[in-house]
């Protein structure tokens, strides 16, 4: 007894003890709602038996029920596409801002910080900018494009079911370009200058250094940052509540957003706890790779 | 010369990508038939101040008072179990040490709106959910902790051994040694992940929404919510309310954003 007071006072011991303070918080706090999340996908969940410990178990049948539904499919086409526009674009124009921004000029980097002004602002507040931005008849967005000669009439873009979905996109695209922007900095910020200087004397242009040079050097980058974009677009639920709510009529509803909808605004607790075990098992996979991949550098 | 283009062009990436932000004061800033007008102003002809108005008619003082209290709470907690944890990932080198870090890291990329259905079942069986905004605060927590853990690392990481190992030598315990001599050397790395963990909380809003039934428990981004509701006109009010509950936000941002920059980029992919 007296040797493991010694080790929590002096020892090991402390270090395990400050560890698992924070490792037993978030198995409280995260783990556990994730096992119980696993374990209500199976059972009967409603009004009734929501403070119940024992609910009756029903098999796989929310999860048929979930298949069935007429609007999964397209809920998760939905998702898919949100993700993969988001992270194509937040990664075209973020790489595109890195590397202006990593010449050298006055104020580079602290220009390039005042970016993620928009990022630190809470998504709700950036959601209301945006619906106001993209309100129909009297949206700056609307004015500005039809004044440009872009567009001949008014776009309405969150009520339009072909284009909610991709209103929400831009609004996420603008929230996103900052974060990818740093991170791909710190990565450019690491290629050796005297490479370019090298490529520059064996006659390598601009493109050709870009194209051999930059994107494999930058391959370990880019790949964290596109999973840590997976990551984040789906987490994103501020913006489909401010703007479209995921309608009209599911056109821009995502999985994330549909699973608490599920949950809190149809009271079907147990499908929403399917959808939501299907997704955080995505989220995981992801999670892993990126881990995995940025394991060497965490432990050097 | 060259560098002076550079910085114009600069200039104008940087007014482009903020001009939703632009358009919110400019819109805070206008009379409501200024708003409507088409095609709209683009500087304020007759500038409104309807900053009280807006702060009282929608008793934003009870909202930020809420979020105040959910982001500091969150922020406590965070920083009174994470800041050990931060330090004894930092020091101990070892398999088990790994799998700590993997694990918190896995905690990490959970999203919230999917993690919000069994919290809400399980907060309601404990009795939890009686006490909203505690609620609230333990979840975000739970959120953002792994990542407070992961920033200060980087901090505690830049910290020498050797002066932990002085002072154990003139007879401090390890307590002594960690309260003493290291957290007040990595103090500023603390500070500034517990500013972004801060930031973060006052603007969370998918627990709120999910666990807070009273109107008066709610916090600020539900407040803004419930005012943009179904069918409302009335974006003048709506963006006086986004200015005043952004700016502080902002500004806080503004001059910490050079440290925040580097803690943000140090973390997240080294």
């Amino acid at each position: 007894m007296s040797a493991l007071l010694r080790s929590l006072r002096d020892g090991r011991g402390f270090d395990a003890a400050l560890a698992s303070l924070a490792l037993a918080y978030l198995f409280v706090f995260s783990a556990f709602p994730l096992i119980y999340n696993i374990a209500m996908s199976f059972q009967e969940v409603d009004m009734f038996s929501l403070g119940d410990l024992i609910r009756p178990f029903v098999g796989l049948a929310n999860y048929r029920t979930l298949f069935a539904a007429p609007e999964f499919w397209s809920i998760m086409a939905n998702t898919a596409i949100f993700v993969i526009l988001c992270i194509v674009f937040q990664l075209a124009i973020g790489f595109g801002l890195a590397l202006f921004f990593q010449q050298d000029f006055f104020g580079a980097s602290y220009l390039r910080g005042l970016f993620l002004a928009a990022w630190i602002i809470p998504a709700l507040v950036a959601g209301a900018i945006w619906k106001w931005v993209f309100a129909g008849d009297f949206g700056v967005l609307n004015y500005l494009l039809i004044s440009s000669g872009l567009i001949d009439d008014k776009i309405f873009w969150l009520s339009t079911p072909a284009i909610s979905l991709y209103s929400v996109i831009i609004a996420n695209v603008w929230l996103g370009i900052p974060f990818n922007m740093i991170l791909l900095s710190v990565g450019l910020a690491g290629i050796p200058k005297d490479m370019y200087e090298a490529a520059a004397l064996d006659g390598a242009g601009p493109w050709g250094r870009f194209w051999h040079m930059t994107l494999p050097m930058m391959r370990s980058t880019i790949g964290a940052v596109v999973c840590l974009g997976i990551i984040f677009t789906l987490q994103q639920f501020d913006l489909f509540a401010s703007l479209t709510q995921g309608g009209p009529a599911n056109s821009s509803n995502v999985a994330q957003y549909w699973s608490w909808q599920l949950s809190f605004q149809n009271y079907d607790i147990a499908t929403g706890s399917a959808v939501s075990v299907l997704m955080l098992g995505f989220v995981i996979v992801v999670a892993f790779l990126y881990v995995r991949s940025t394991r060497q550098e965490y432990r050097a | 010369m060259k560098r002076y283009v550079l910085f114009a062009i600069a200039l104008g990436f940087l007014a482009i990508y903020l001009f939703p932000l632009y358009w919110m004061y400019l819109t805070a800033f206008k009379p409501s038939s200024e708003t409507f007008t088409y095609p709209p102003t683009f500087w304020p002809t007759d500038p409104q101040f309807n900053f009280i108005q807006v702060f009282v008619d929608k008793k934003m003082d009870v909202y930020l008072w809420n979020s105040l209290v959910v982001a500091a709470g969150t922020t406590v907690i965070a920083a009174l179990i994470g800041t050990g944890c931060a330090y004894a990932l930092a020091r101990v080198r070892g398999v088990w040490m790994d799998v700590v870090l993997f694990l918190i890291l896995m905690m990490q990329v959970l999203p919230p709106s999917l993690m919000a259905t069994p919290i809400f079942v399980l907060f309601n069986q404990i009795g939890l959910i009686a006490t909203p905004r505690f609620a609230v605060i333990l979840a975000q927590t739970a959120k953002v902790l792994p990542l407070y853990i992961v920033l200060c690392r980087t901090s505690f990481l830049q910290i020498p051994k050797e002066l932990e190992e002085a002072a154990r030598v003139d007879g401090a315990s390890r307590l002594t040694a960690f309260l003493r001599i290291i957290v007040p050397l990595a103090r500023n790395g603390i500070l500034v992940t517990s500013v972004l963990i801060f930031l973060q909380s006052f603007g969370e809003y998918v627990y709120s929404r999910t666990m807070i039934s009273q109107e008066d428990l709610q916090t600020a981004t539900v407040g803004l919510m419930n005012f943009m509701g179904p069918n409302t006109t009335d974006w003048n009010g709506i963006m006086t309310y986004a200015v005043i509950y952004v700016t502080p936000i902002v500004i806080v941002f503004m001059l910490l954003q050079r440290k925040i920059v580097s803690g943000l980029t140090a973390g997240a992919l080294k």
